[in-house]
């Protein structure tokens, strides 16, 4: 349709000039600041066949113990996209076509990982009460999508 | 221990960590990190590679169009589409013996190639046709059971996110295999229909029987079902011909739908939030399983065991064929316990490198299409295989006057019927790789 494009292009309809590097700092961007509520929801797809027998105890405790992992590998992750922005920072790295500090991205990105962080933070602290108290507070229930 | 012997090791360990319900995310990543601090002596090489790896992993052109796709399965299940889809399935079919569960099949064929979600798709046509079912007195474990194995379609027949990793993971065209994938998902869909009108006849207490309908009505149903069939043809055909990137596709895709629903007013401030919440949900534990097995996969690599295992398989000289079997009756097993996505992150990279090795008398692109659409199947069947198959779950869920153990004994056609075409589509590549000859 070579008459189509020609008149949707000088309407100025066109490539957005880098697109691509655009796309790859939004969905990296999305996603870390989607993990907080996939944090909180207990939103992580979890295999949970071999654990359903087990007492309502037993599970409170294995659900402390995995939150609590998981707090600890999410401030890690947060610390060291920190770290990372600051090499890119030092470095003065930048997006091809755009030209745009490669830092600024991950500094978007590192506002959604310490959240994340602050909350695998609190969940495992509600989970800590959880077994203490010995009821549910926040959800376990996993939720798959696929 | 040697890093063969480590990376060995971490199979076993990572099942475990699974099995007590840490996160598969969780799991992969933390098996790949103490995995690297036994190979390497500390935890440098980890931390540093925290530094740049969930970034890069997340800031993918490719992987973005996994939130577009699981966003158009959102406004899909929305629109009114699912009903004009049976509505237009049961008027062909419904009079026929079973023929409301043909219907319903067909109608999750149509929903699976708008819809990359298996569980979406079984949710979505279970509201619309269950009710159609129980008043036309189809019994209860028969109507579970042709939904649960109808909602597979929607990850079998493109668009689908399974295929969009396998893509991704082995370096594949994400169009061609989409390609592939369309003739295995209409054999799933016949071979379903030929499930149930075998079972109805076992069986003929367990359908009732419903009037013809007029020819000017049934084309009027079928004229409604145009909004779908214009998306797909958009989508999978704009991605084919190479209008759009896929993940330009996926956008028009969500776009489309999203337009659809809103025209057919169901989507509403609160259906809108809501879809919004839910993709950002599944996106991000989809991205974090991807993050822990790029984590734990690099792990692997390092220890050399994807490589010796490929080495000492091809080395043996065992026949392709039984490589191939024993791989897919694994997938059959382990698909009854691990969710699909999971699944083919985790193993891929184990058994790809295998695979493609061997002598199949077939190119490697070839190999690589084929075996993807044939993991996919396998790996689908685990969604509808008792004890805990996913699919069943959700369907069950939805019509609590049917014993989970009446839909377990119907679902068993329908497992031998995937069976039967896995076989098939084994014994002849061809018919995956129809399209695809140059």
């Amino acid at each position: 349709m070579p008459g189509l494009s020609a008149w949707a292009l000088d309407l100025g309809v066109g490539p957005i000039n880098g697109d691509f590097e655009l796309v790859e700092a939004g969905v990296a961007f999305a996603i870390f600041a989607f993990l907080p509520l996939c944090q909180i929801s207990a939103g992580h797809a979890s295999v949970d066949i071999f654990t359903a027998k087990l007492p309502m105890r037993i599970n409170r405790v294995l659900q402390l113990g995995i939150d609590v992992i998981f707090a600890i590998v999410l401030i890690s992750i947060a610390y060291q996209l920190y770290n990372g922005m600051l090499s890119k920072q030092s470095y003065g790295d930048t997006t091809f076509l755009l030209q745009f500090p490669i830092w600024w991205a991950y500094a978007a990105s590192l506002s959604g990982a310490v959240l994340t962080a602050v909350i695998a933070f609190y969940v495992a602290g509600i989970r800590a009460v959880e077994c203490l108290r010995g009821e549910d507070i926040l959800s376990q229930e996993p939720g798959l999508d696929l | 221990m040697s890093n063969l012997e480590i990376g060995l090791a971490s199979f076993p360990a990572l099942l475990i960590l699974i099995f007590i319900r840490v996160p598969i995310g969780l799991a992969m990543f933390l098996v790949g990190l103490v995995g690297l601090y036994f190979t390497t002596g500390s935890f440098n090489l980890p931390l540093a590679r925290l530094k740049s790896e969930t970034f890069s992993t997340f800031s993918s052109y490719s992987l973005s169009i996994v939130p577009m796709f699981l966003l158009m399965g959102h406004f899909a299940t929305l629109g009114g589409m699912s009903s004009a889809l049976f509505k237009a399935a049961e008027s062909f079919l419904g009079h026929r013996k079973g023929g409301i569960a043909m219907a319903a099949i067909g109608a999750c064929a149509g929903f699976g190639s708008i819809c990359g979600s298996s569980l979406a798709t079984a949710a979505t046509m279970g509201r619309v046709a269950l009710p159609q079912l129980r008043k036309y007195g189809y019994s209860g474990g028969f109507s579970t059971a042709t939904l649960a194995a109808g909602g597979t379609l929607g990850i079998l027949i493109p668009p689908s996110i399974v295929l969009v990793i396998y893509a991704i993971l082995t370096e594949q065209n994400i169009a061609k295999l989409f390609l592939a994938a369309f003739i295995p998902g209409i054999l799933a869909a016949l071979g379903y229909v030929i499930a149930i009108s075998i079972y109805v006849r076992l069986h003929p207490e367990a359908a009732g029987v419903k009037a013809a309908v007029p020819y000017a009505e049934r084309f009027a149903a079928l004229f409604k079902v145009w909004p779908v069939l214009l998306v797909f043809a958009l989508v999978v055909g704009g991605i084919y011909q190479g209008w759009f990137t896929p993940t330009e596709g996926a956008a028009v895709g969500a776009a489309g739908t999203g337009f659809i629903a809103w025209m057919n007013k169901g989507l509403t401030r609160s259906t809108l939030i809501e879809s919004f919440l839910v993709t950002a949900k599944s996106s991000a534990m989809i991205f974090f399983i991807i993050l822990g097995a790029g984590f734990y996969n690099g792990f692997l690599a390092l220890t050399q065991v994807p490589q010796e295992i490929s080495n000492f398989v091809v080395s043996q000289g065992f026949s392709p064929w039984v490589v191939l079997s024993i791989i897919l009756l694994f997938y059959l097993v382990f698909g009854c316990l691990m969710d699909s996505l999971s699944m083919i992150l985790l193993t891929i990279p184990i058994f790809f490198p295998v695979i493609v090795e061997l002598d199949f008398g077939m190119s490697q692109e070839q190999i690589a299409i084929w075996f993807g659409i044939l993991v996919l199947i396998v790996v689908e069947v685990g969604l509808i295989t008792p004890p805990v198959g996913m699919n069943l779950f959700v369907i069950n869920a939805m019509d609590r006057s049917t014993p989970l153990v009446q839909t377990y004994k119907v679902v068993m056609y329908f497992v031998a019927s995937d069976i039967a075409r896995v076989i098939l589509l084994v014994a002849f590549p061809a018919i995956t790789l129809f399209w695809l000859r140059a």
